[in-house]
C-alpha cells in the first residue's frame, strides 16, 4: 500500500532554536585499532557524570577523531582525564564555544535543510567550528560571540512554528 | 549485572557514506556540497562537519544507497570541490540510533568495547538532543543490534527497530496555501 501525503512550506519550519553557551570544546584522536581501549576509558566510573551537549566522531586514516562539547567544569575534568590516559591522545581545547540547535518536521527525511542552514551562516560570515546533523536535528558549534547573530539570520531563513 | 535502561533503538535504511577531506579553502565546503546535492534533490540523512581538524577539513555525510552514483558524478565533476580536496565513498552503511536518556558516555563506551570485540566497525557518531547515532556496516547491522539488545534494556512495548515507512520527496512543487 502506498500513502501519498502532501506537505508544502514556503519557508522551512522548525520548532524553534535552542542554545547552550559557555561550553568547552575538546577534540582528540585515537587509533581505530585501539578503539576498544578507548571504550574502556570512557566506561570508567569517574567519567559517567559527563553530560556532553554535543558529540561527533569522524573516521579517517585509521584514526577516529572525537569532538565533545561539555559544560566548563566537566570539560576541565575530561581534559585532565584524557591527559592521564596511558596512551597519549593529542587533543585540542577551546573555551568558550556555544551551540545552537534546532529540529523540525521530517528533518532527516527531506533535502534542503542542510543547504538552508550552511548557506545562511556563510552569507552572514559566521564560521562553523563543528556541526552534526542526525535524527531530524541540526547542531552547530559556533564561537560564543556569533551565537546571537546566528539565531537572527537562521530565524530569517526558517519559520519558527507557533 | 543490571542492564542500563535506554529509551529506544532504531536503524536506518541502507545508505552510503561520503568522506570529503581537504585543505583550508576560501570556499565553504559544507554550503557548497549541500547546494550541489540539493540540485539533485538528494537528502543527507547524517552529517558531521569539522572544518579545522589539524590542517584539513572533513565533511562526512550519508545519503540513500540508490543515490550513490548521482552524488559521485556531481562531486567528481571538475570545479565541484576546491583544489586539493579528496572524495572517498563507502557503500552499504547504516545508522543505529539509541535514545539514551542522558547516559551517552556510558552507552558510547559500552558500544565501543562490545562492537570492537565482535569486529563491528564505527564509521561515525553524532548526537542530537536525546539520541546518539552510530554509523556502521549495513551488512553487520543485525549483529550490531543484537549486541546492543544484550547490553541494554529496551522498553517492553518498544516500536519496531527496522524502518517500516520509506519517505520519498516529490520533485513536484504544489503551490497553494502558504505561498
Amino acid at each position: 500500500m502506498e500513502t501519498i501525503a502532501v506537505y508544502w512550506e514556503s519557508r522551512i519550519k522548525t520548532y524553534g532554536f535552542q542554545r547552550i553557551t559557555d561550553l568547552s570544546f575538546i577534540e582528540f584522536s585515537y587509533p581505530l585499532s585501539e578503539i576498544k581501549s578507548l571504550g574502556e576509558i570512557l566506561s570508567q566510573d569517574d567519567l559517567q557524570t559527563l553530560r556532553p551537549k554535543f558529540l561527533i566522531a569522524q573516521e579517517s586514516d585509521h584514526k577516529i577523531t572525537f569532538i565533545f562539547c561539555l559544560p566548563v567544569k566537566e570539560g576541565k575534568d575530561f581534559h585532565a582525564s584524557l591527559e592521564k590516559t596511558p596512551r597519549p591522545t593529542p587533543h585540542r581545547y577551546i573555551y568558550p564555544v556555544s551551540i545552537i540547535f534546532f529540529y523540525g518536521p521530517h528533518f532527516g527525511d527531506r533535502y534542503g535543510i542542510a543547504d538552508a542552514t550552511f548557506s545562511t551562516l556563510l552569507k552572514a560570515d559566521i564560521r562553523i567550528i563543528a556541526s552534526g546533523c542526525s535524527s531530524a536535528s541540526v547542531f552547530l558549534v559556533l564561537d560564543q560571540d556569533d551565537i546571537d547573530k546566528a539565531e537572527d539570520v537562521l530565524s530569517e531563513t526558517f519559520e519558527v512554528a507557533k | 549485572m543490571e542492564k542500563l535502561k535506554v529509551g529506544g533503538l532504531k536503524q536506518s535504511l541502507e545508505l552510503c557514506q561520503f568522506d570529503l577531506r581537504g585543505p583550508d579553502s576560501s570556499e565553504e565546503i559544507a554550503s557548497g556540497v549541500s547546494k550541489l546535492l540539493v540540485s539533485q534533490k538528494i537528502n543527507m540523512e547524517f552529517i558531521t562537519y569539522y572544518p579545522n581538524k589539524n590542517s584539513y577539513h572533513q565533511l562526512t555525510f550519508c545519503i540513500n544507497q540508490d543515490r550513490l552514483s548521482t552524488a559521485s558524478e556531481i562531486l567528481k565533476k571538475e570545479g565541484s570541490l576546491p583544489m586539493g580536496w579528496e572524495i572517498k565513498s563507502r557503500r552499504h552503511v547504516g545508522i543505529i540510533t539509541i535514545f539514551p536518556h542522558q547516559s551517552a558516555i556510558k552507552i558510547l563506551g559500552a558500544i565501543m568495547v562490545s562492537w570492537a570485540a565482535q569486529s563491528i566497525p564505527i564509521y561515525g557518531i553524532a548526537t542530537s538532543l536525546s539520541a546518539i547515532s552510530f554509523l556502521t556496516d549495513y551488512q553487520l547491522i543485525d549483529k550490531a543490534i543484537e549486541v546492543i539488545q544484550d547490553l541494554f534494556q529496551l522498553p517492553e512495548d518498544h516500536a519496531p527497530i527496522k524502518p517500516e515507512i520509506r519517505y520519498y520527496q516529490s520533485t513536484e512543487v504544489k503551490k497553494g496555501k502558504g505561498d
